[in-house]
């Protein structure tokens, strides 16, 4: 589980979760959009591992691509949690992929030429992928359009299960 | 005579058969925004750190040797003024933009503090937040509303993640 709520400021509200993780290191948070779920990287002995969180009922939830192709960096939700996306390690290049937790369709989203993914920022509706990118020692920012290859995740639309 | 008409009409049929192959490959994948990403390649070489919200991208971006927090309207495709939120005498470590753009979470360096503060657009106001127990902000993320943040804090050697409830 995660780590707390803490205080924060004179005006926020804080509290304490309970800690199953508490002597491994975690970090690269991203909440869903709606808040109700946050991935995170946790370093394991097999490298730093992507894991979703369920904080309403304060449960991991289980991954399925994403259990394997360590080192995995820079999550980042949709606005249900629909859509975990995460740079991924495929042989010797670093990958973007997006698992559905909805279907278990996996899309992998190579980028074309010598460019390395570095961060990931998923628009909460998922119809947008920020992507910082390594490209001869500079890094830049492209914006790609996903809507011709997942549907959106809207607010006002629920995961089964949830 | 009636070999060589055949086999025009196979190589015709090849051609198209990989035309449509070619096509349906193209169809479902991710799409560059190249109007934008003109854009962004354009006013500087060095952006990073993104954070999209519904209509809105938040990024560190490096203006003549000086790092600052910036906010994209991808819709407009323009730059959005940001009053207050940049000093001359910091530097940005990690922004976050909630879905509807009105509020940043960042942690930026002053001195030897590591500062995390939170942005309301809508009154060009700016709150430092403080962690408790202390620890040393790096990295955060808001949710849709703007109301819940988790922040990656250093305490004891170890990353943790905190999560913080925002005030209205």
């Amino acid at each position: 589980m995660i780590g707390c709520f803490a205080l924060a400021g004179c005006m926020s509200k804080v509290d304490r979760l309970p800690n199953s993780l508490l002597k491994l290191s975690k970090h690269d948070p991203a909440l869903s959009g709606n808040g109700n779920k946050l991935a995170l990287i946790v370093d394991k002995k097999n490298g730093s591992s992507v894991e979703l969180q369920d904080l309403l009922k304060g449960t991991s939830l289980p991954l399925r691509y994403l259990s394997r192709h360590q080192p995995h960096s820079s999550p980042s939700l949709s606005w249900n949690g629909r859509y975990i996306a995460v740079i991924t390690q495929r042989g010797n290049r670093r990958l973007a992929i997006i698992e559905d937790q909805l279907t278990g369709r996996v899309h992998k989203l190579p980028v074309p030429g010598e460019r390395v993914p570095v961060r990931l920022s998923l628009s909460p509706d998922a119809s947008q992928l920020a992507m910082q990118l390594s490209e001869n020692g500079k890094w830049r920012i492209e914006v790609f359009n996903l809507s011709e290859i997942i549907e959106p995740d809207q607010p006002n639309q629920r995961l089964s299960g949830n | 005579m009636k070999t060589s008409i055949i086999y025009k009409q196979l190589n015709t049929l090849s051609l198209l058969l990989l035309v449509l192959t070619l096509a349906s490959c193209a169809k479902g994948q991710m799409r560059s925004a190249y109007r934008l990403n003109n854009l962004i390649s354009r006013s500087s070489s060095s952006y990073r750190e993104p954070s999209v919200g519904t209509q809105w991208l938040a990024t560190l971006v490096n203006r003549n040797g000086k790092e600052k927090i910036e906010l994209i309207d991808l819709k407009n495709k323009r730059v959005v003024s940001l009053p207050g939120i940049n000093r001359s005498d910091s530097q940005p470590i990690s922004v976050s933009v909630s879905a509807n753009g009105q509020r940043l979470a960042f942690v930026r360096q002053r001195d030897d503090q590591t500062e995390l503060l939170l942005y309301r657009r809508n009154l060009g106001t700016l709150q430092t937040l403080r962690l408790s127990p202390r620890g040393v902000p790096r990295r955060v993320s808001l949710d849709g509303s703007g109301r819940l943040l988790a922040v990656q804090v250093s305490r004891d050697g170890r990353w943790d993640i905190d999560l913080i409830k925002l005030s209205s």
